[in-house]
C-alpha cells in the first residue's frame, strides 16, 4: 500500500513539476523580478509551507494573482530587495492572523468582490503580457495601473509595440496560444498519450525547438534578450552569490507597512479561496484547516523573503493538476519542489533557451480563465447586488490599485446588505375576536437596528380598546434601540387603553 | 381557577392569530375536509401527543388515545374510530404508539387494587399472563416494565389484525399496521418493526376467509 501511494504521489508530483516550471518562470517575468526569484517561491513553497500546511493537495507557489501588488509594491518602495523585507513581515502578519483563528475572515468577503479581484487580476495580466506576447519586452518600469510612469498607459504600449514585433516571437507566441487552448479541449484531455502532457510544458518545448530553429533564419531569430534569463548556478557559492536578500532600510516608514498589510491580506485572501477551492475538488472530502494553513504561509514568506523569492499563495491551478494527477499525500507537492531545484541546477541550458513570448501565452491564458466572459455572466444572472461590487471592484482596480479595488466594491456590497436588512418586517396578524380587536406580533429570531423603523411603525397604527399580543417565544436576541421602541410602547399602553400581553418577552 | 382556566382561552385566541399569519386561509382550508393517512392509537399520557411526537400538522392524523393504547375488540369506541378511520377516510398506515415509563403498564404489574380501571388494566395482565416466563426472568423492575410495554404494543397490532374491519379492508387494498414505542426521556420513536400488511402473522382460528 505505501509503495503503490508512493509511485501515485512521484507520479503527481512529476506533473505538478511540468505545470509549475513555466509558471514559476512566467510569474517572475510578469512581476518583473530576477527569473530566480520565481524558482525560490516555487521551492520554498512547495517544501516549507506544505510541510505545516493545513491542506493535504493544496500547492503554493508564486501566484499570478499576486502580479499586481508585487508589481506596485516593486515600484512603490522603489527596490525588489526593499520589497522582499515587506514580504518578510507580511509573513510575520500571516503567522499572527493564523494565530487569531483569523482564517474564517474570508467568509465575510462577499464572494462577488472576490471574483471581481481575481477579475481584475486576470485582464491586468492578460493586458500586460500581450507585448511579450509580440516579442516587445521593452516594459515601462513596474505598474500594473493604468498610468505608467513613463507617460504610456496601457493601451498606448500596445500601440507602441507594433512597431517593435519580432515575427519569430509572434510565431511562437501565437502557436504556443493556440497549443493551450487545445490543450483545454476534451480530446486532448482524453487522449492517453496527451493527456500526460500538461498544456504549457508543450508550449515551452516548441518554444525551445522553434527559437533553435529560427536562429538560422535572420528573419525570425528571436532576440536573446526575449529569451528567459536564468543564471546558472553549478555550485553552492554561485548559489549564494544569486540569492537576492531583502532590504531593511524602510521600515520606519508608514508605506512601506501599508504594502506589508495589504501584501498579507491580499495573499490569505488568495489562499483561503484556493483551499476552498482544492476542498471542492477533494475526492476525500477533506476540510482543510485554515487557520493552521495562514500559519503555514507565514513561514513560507519569511522565508521566501529571506531567501529572495516571490510572495507565495496557495494556487489553484496547480492544486487541481495535482488532485488530477492522483496525488495521495502531501509528498506530490514536495517532489515537485525538488524537481523545481533539480531542473534549475542541471537544465539550465534548456530553460535559458525559452522565449518569453510561450511564458506570456501560459500567462494570458491563466488570466482568462480568471476573467472569462462566464464569470461576468454569471456574476449579472445573479442580480444587481451581485453584479455591482464585482464589476466596481474591476473598474476601480484597473483604475487605481489592488486594494482601492476590494474596498470600493465592499463598500457596494454593504450598502446592497443594508438595504436588504432595512426592507425586513415582521410577522402581524390584526383580526376582530368576538368583538375585541387583537393584533399579534411575533419577534423573529433576530431583532435588529434594522428593524427599529418598522416597529415604530407598526405601533402608530395601533387602535385605541385592541389588545395586542407580543411574542418572543423564538426570538433569541433583540437590539438595545429595538427593545426601547417596544419598551416605550408598552408604557404608552395604558394611557391608550390599549391591553398588551407578553409571551415570553422581558420588558 | 380562573387564571388556569383562562390560560387555555388565551392559548387558544393566539393559536388562531398564530396560523394565519403565515397562511391566512389555514382554517378556512382545513374546514373543507380531512384526509388524513394515519391512524394514531396511543396512551392518553399527557406527554405523548401525536401531532407533536410525529411534527405533523392538524388535518393528518386521525386520533384514538386510551389507557396503555389498547385495543379491545368488544370497545365500542375504538371499533367506531377504528371503523370511520380504515372504511370512510381510507387511512393508509395504522400505528399503536406505546410508551417506556407508561402509569398503566406499571400498574397493571402489581398485585394492588385501584378501583374500576383494574378491569381495563386486565387487557394488559393478558399480555402479561402470556409472556409470563420471559417476563419474569427479568429481574430489574423497571426493564421488565419496559418489556411489558413492547409487548403490549405487539399484542394490540395483533389485536388490530384480528378485527374484522382491518381484515375487510385486506381484501381490496393495502393497508400497515405498525407498532411504535416512544421515549419519554428522548424524544425518540422506536419502530418495533412488525409490519402487518396481512393476516399471516396471527393464528389460524382468527383469519376470515
Amino acid at each position: 500500500m505505501i509503495q503503490k501511494n508512493l509511485f501515485a504521489d512521484i507520479k503527481a508530483g512529476v506533473v505538478v513539476f511540468l505545470v509549475a516550471l513555466p509558471l514559476c518562470l512566467g510569474i517572475a517575468l510578469a512581476c518583473k523580478v530576477p527569473l530566480f526569484s520565481g524558482i525560490i517561491a516555487g521551492v520554498v513553497g512547495g517544501i516549507l509551507v506544505t510541510l505545516f500546511s493545513g491542506s493535504k493537495y493544496s500547492v503554493s507557489g508564486p501566484a499570478a494573482g499576486l502580479t499586481a501588488i508585487v508589481l506596485s509594491s516593486v515600484s512603490q518602495l522603489g527596490s525588489f530587495e526593499i520589497f522582499l523585507a515587506a514580504v518578510v513581515f507580511a509573513g510575520v502578519l500571516q503567522i499572527l492572523l493564523g494565530i487569531l483563528k483569523a482564517g474564517s475572515i474570508g467568509n465575510y468577503i462577499p464572494n462577488a468582490v472576490i471574483k471581481g479581484m481575481l477579475a481584475g487580476i486576470g485582464i491586468i495580466l492578460i493586458i500586460k503580457q500581450i507585448p511579450h506576447l509580440f516579442g516587445y519586452d521593452k516594459d515601462p518600469e513596474g505598474d500594473e495601473q493604468f498610468i505608467q510612469m513613463d507617460g504610456e498607459n496601457s493601451f498606448t504600449e500596445l500601440v507602441h509595440m507594433i512597431n517593435y514585433i519580432t515575427p519569430g516571437a509572434v510565431i511562437i507566441g501565437l502557436l504556443s496560444f493556440l497549443i493551450l487552448i487545445l490543450a483545454d479541449k476534451p480530446f486532448y484531455k482524453n487522449n492517453k498519450i496527451l493527456s500526460n502532457v500538461p498544456g504549457p510544458l508543450l508550449v515551452v518545448i516548441l518554444g525551445v525547438l522553434l527559437t533553435f530553429v529560427f536562429n538560422g533564419y535572420a528573419f525570425f531569430a528571436i532576440d536573446p534578450q526575449h529569451l528567459v534569463n536564468l543564471p546558472s548556478i553549478t555550485n553552492f557559492t554561485e548559489l549564494k552569490t544569486n540569492l537576492v536578500t531583502p532590504d531593511f532600510s524602510l521600515i520606519a516608514t508608514g508605506n512601506f507597512w501599508v504594502i506589508v498589510a495589504t501584501l498579507a491580506v491580499v495573499a490569505s485572501l488568495e489562499t483561503l479561496l484556493g483551499i476552498e477551492a482544492v476542498d471542492k475538488l477533494d475526492p476525500e472530502k477533506n476540510e482543510s484547516n485554515t487557520n493552521k494553513e495562514l500559519l503555514a504561509q507565514g513561514i513560507g514568506n519569511i522565508s521566501c523573503g529571506l531567501l529572495g523569492g516571490l510572495p507565495v499563495t496557495s494556487v489553484i491551478v496547480r492544486s487541481s493538476a495535482n488532485i488530477n494527477a492522483g496525488a495521495k499525500s502531501k509528498l506530490s507537492i514536495i517532489v515537485h519542489a525538488l524537481l523545481l531545484l533539480l531542473a534549475v541546477f542541471l537544465l539550465p541550458q534548456f530553460l535559458k533557451l525559452i522565449p518569453n513570448a510561450c511564458l506570456a501565452a501560459i500567462l494570458i491564458t491563466t488570466g482568462f480563465k480568471l476573467t472569462k466572459l462566464a464569470i461576468f455572466k454569471e456574476q449579472w444572472k445573479f442580480g444587481l447586488e451581485q453584479f455591482l461590487p464585482f464589476v466596481i471592484t474591476v473598474v476601480v482596480m484597473l483604475i487605481t490599485d489592488l486594494l482601492k479595488g476590494v474596498c470600493a466594491g465592499i463598500v457596494v456590497a454593504v450598502i446592497f446588505i443594508i438595504r436588504d436588512n432595512i426592507k425586513s418586517s415582521f410577522d402581524c396578524s390584526k383580526e376582530v375576536i368576538q368583538g375585541q380587536l387583537y393584533y399579534l406580533i411575533k419577534l423573529p429570531q433576530h431583532v435588529t437596528f434594522f428593524n427599529k423603523g418598522y416597529l415604530i411603525k407598526f405601533f402608530r397604527t395601533i387602535q385605541a380598546d385592541s389588545k395586542v399580543i407580543i411574542d418572543g417565544s423564538i426570538n433569541r436576541t433583540i437590539n438595545r434601540d429595538s427593545k426601547d421602541v417596544i419598551a416605550n410602547f408598552i408604557a404608552s399602553a395604558q394611557k391608550r387603553k390599549v391591553e398588551v400581553e407578553l409571551i415570553k418577552y422581558k420588558n | 381557577m380562573n387564571n388556569s382556566y383562562q390560560k387555555l382561552l388565551d392559548g387558544n385566541r393566539r393559536y388562531s392569530l398564530e396560523k394565519k399569519l403565515d397562511d391566512p386561509e389555514y382554517f378556512k382550508k382545513l374546514s373543507l375536509g380531512q384526509t388524513p393517512e394515519y391512524l394514531w392509537i396511543g396512551c392518553s399520557d399527557s406527554r405523548v401527543p401525536a401531532n407533536e411526537v410525529t411534527n405533523t400538522d392538524a388535518g393528518e392524523i386521525f386520533v384514538h388515545r386510551n389507557i396503555a393504547n389498547v385495543v379491545v375488540h368488544t370497545d365500542f369506541n375504538v371499533l367506531s374510530v377504528l371503523e370511520y378511520a380504515v372504511k370512510y377516510i381510507g387511512v393508509k398506515h395504522i400505528i399503536v404508539c406505546g410508551h417506556y415509563g407508561c402509569g398503566g403498564i406499571k400498574a397493571s404489574m402489581t398485585h394492588q387494587r385501584h378501583g374500576f380501571v383494574d378491569n381495563w388494566l386486565r387487557n394488559i395482565k393478558d399480555v402479561y399472563n402470556k409472556y409470563d416466563s420471559e417476563l419474569n426472568a427479568i429481574q430489574d423492575l423497571d426493564k421488565r416494565a419496559d418489556r411489558l410495554t413492547e409487548l403490549n404494543v405487539i399484542e394490540q397490532v395483533r389485536n388490530l389484525a384480528k378485527t374484522s374491519i382491518v381484515q375487510e379492508a385486506w381484501k381490496t387494498r393495502e393497508l400497515h399496521l405498525h407498532g411504535w414505542v416512544y421515549g419519554i426521556n428522548s424524544g425518540l420513536v422506536t419502530d418495533l418493526k412488525i409490519i402487518h400488511n396481512d393476516k399471516e402473522d396471527i393464528e389460524d382460528i382468527y383469519r376470515f376467509e
